[in-house]
């Protein structure tokens, strides 16, 4: 039997023993929705300049990327160097998938979730056997390794020009419509990560991932079952970033390894979650912003970027609060826990 | 309720307990006592599972307990405290212990905001309700073992391991940490195992005291007869006394 109950500040749904609690106090809403609405408003400016849109549908799937990586440092307590391996595994998996086998975009994800599941639990065991440096030198060599064999195999991956001509997710017919659709996707696809890493924040296992990422022989005393979290929290983030590269193949229709897999693109990755604030999911959206903004700007520049880019993003990592990033100075002046407070009415 | 039987444990060559045997009744407070380096902080440690003994057995209300992680240990019902406080510094002190009360035993159907209400209550038993939404690393030394306390306590323990509770306390907080002590005993009806280096303390709140030194234990029993041993007055003193 379902019941409802509105409170003051909440609504509560009672289900048998279960009991769900859902605020709706304004100030815990206004602001997200703010941010949404000013993200779905946004391309419409844009509509007339295709490379801005690309640009910005680059900057949700970056966030997307950096989302579960951050959700994985948090869960894991260690630093993943190699979160665009899963990028790869999932791109190439849905495009072999669907050039060779013929299968739709809706069964190569499937696909792509299962490889991508079935290699990360594979794995999973390195976050209880490596910590700290260890840990960050395997999951660096994964992507590389992993790059080599896309050479060594270019009959299967074609190497440096990549596989190309798979069936789009989404075809309206004109090339500016699929541009914004394309960015309306990938917004969809980043909303939906954050919504999953916020839930997962704010429930239950978000105070266990804290206290894992805190210390984890405490959190074992505490009755944290911590090998088991880190295996999920290693599968997990794992799974959500191959979709980004399933994404990627049924969007842009092309891919290849020496775009998503170097070195290059980790570091774009690790400073939208410095930038945009590693203790918080949330940061990778204005970080991965600011990461593309700041590289379409100094694209003029020529070779010149190579150098500048990672200037001013230090020079911004020196600047912006430590560890706290972009959101951190949204969020300076609440207490700097990762998760909000938690409120103890007594009624 | 804890029974420990010859258990021996070498680091590399180092023999850091050796035939250790005692056993903890229920509702009794065991002092474990001994000079710096004599194997208390390793078998609290071992007792937790976090470290598996190289020989020997444990008994936890007859179940053997000797190659269980920590995590099983916890929710069968054994807690403990650190000499070192090892809060979770970045957490408020009510996000501390309500991981405690979520994980500590299961509690699949508890929401969020009712362990919240529950953390509440023992940080409230604990004199630190007003602190609740502090981060711990604002929190001073007496604030932080107390907060160790409210976090064990809300695991819901049969047993409590406390290690060197009193450490850095001055006279006046020892007094008010003991009988929080003495009065968390008596509400929640949990054993006892401490290690102490206060003997004023120790001495009256121990039913009983077991004594370490170099890994082996030299005596056993109650306090009266424990502070009249000459073995211990050697240990502790050195043979000239």
């Amino acid at each position: 039997m379902v019941k409802f109950e509105l409170k003051r500040d909440r609504v509560l749904l009672r289900w048998g023993i279960e009991k769900y609690e859902w605020c709706i106090e304004p100030r815990y809403w206004r602001n997200p929705v703010i941010g949404v609405a000013i993200l779905l408003v946004l391309p419409l400016f844009f509509y007339s300049y295709p490379h801005l849109l690309t640009m910005l549908t680059t900057a949700n799937l970056l966030a997307a990327i950096a989302i579960p990586l951050s959700l994985q440092i948090l869960g894991t307590a260690r630093v993943n160097f190699g979160p665009q391996f899963y990028l790869g595994i999932g791109g190439y998996t849905a495009a072999l998938l669907n050039l060779h086998l013929g299968w739709s975009p809706l069964f190569t994800l499937a696909g792509t979730i299962i490889v991508c599941g079935s290699i990360s639990l594979l794995l999973s065991p390195i976050t209880w056997i490596a910590r700290g440096l260890y840990f960050s030198l395997i999951t660096l060599i994964l992507p590389l390794a992993f790059l080599d064999l896309t050479y060594q195999f270019g009959d299967i991956f074609r190497g440096e020009v990549g596989l190309f001509g798979m069936s789009p997710l989404l075809d309206l017919g004109r090339v500016r419509w699929n541009y914004l659709s394309y960015y309306y996707l990938s917004l969809f696809l980043m909303l939906l990560y954050m919504l999953t890493a916020d839930k997962i924040g704010r429930s239950r296992f978000g105070v266990s991932l804290a206290a894992i990422n805190e210390n984890e022989d405490v959190a074992r005393m505490m009755g944290i079952n911590v090998s088991k979290y880190k295996v999920f929290y290693y599968v997990l983030p794992s799974i959500l970033t191959g979709v980004v590269g399933w994404f990627i193949v049924h969007t842009f229709r092309s891919f290849a390894g020496v775009t998503y897999l170097p070195l290059e693109f980790m570091l774009k990755i690790l400073f939208i979650v410095i930038i945009g604030g590693r203790a918080f999911v949330y940061g990778a959206v204005p970080g991965a912003y600011a990461v593309c903004v700041l590289e379409e700007g100094l694209r003029g520049f020529g070779h010149v970027s190579h150098w500048i880019f990672p200037l001013v993003l230090i020079a911004l990592i020196y600047v912006l609060p430590r560890g706290e990033g972009l959101w951190g100075l949204y969020h300076k002046r609440h207490p700097r826990d990762y998760f909000p407070k938690l409120h103890v009415r007594r009624e | 309720m804890l029974d420990i039987q010859n258990i021996g444990i070498n680091f590399g060559g180092l023999r850091a307990l050796d035939d250790v045997s005692f056993s903890v009744g229920k509702d009794e407070v065991v002092g474990l006592i001994g000079p710096n380096g004599a194997g208390k902080t390793t078998m609290m440690n071992i007792i937790c599972g976090v470290y598996r003994p190289t020989e020997g057995k444990m008994f936890f209300e007859g179940n053997e307990i000797t190659r269980i992680p920590s995590d099983r240990i916890c929710r069968l019902g054994i807690s403990r405290t650190y000499q070192i406080p090892q809060p979770f510094y970045a957490m408020t002190a009510l996000a501390g212990v309500v991981t405690a009360v979520l994980n500590g035993k299961k509690r699949p159907h508890m929401c969020f905001s009712d362990a919240g209400l529950e953390a509440s209550y023992y940080l409230e038993f604990v004199g630190l309700f007003s602190k609740r939404d502090e981060l711990a690393s604002n929190l001073n030394l007496y604030e932080l073992r107390m907060l160790e306390l409210a976090r064990a306590l809300a695991t819901t323990p049969k047993l409590l391991l406390l290690d060197e509770v009193m450490a850095g306390l001055n006279p006046v907080e020892s007094e008010r940490a003991l009988e929080m002590i003495w009065s968390a005993q008596e509400q929640f009806g949990v054993t006892l195992l401490w290690i102490e280096h206060v003997m004023k303390i120790i001495m009256k709140a121990a039913q009983r005291i077991v004594v370490l030194q170099y890994g082996k234990k030299i005596a056993e029993g109650p306090p009266e007869q424990i502070v009249r041993d000459p073995r211990i007055i050697e240990a502790y003193l050195g043979g000239k006394h």
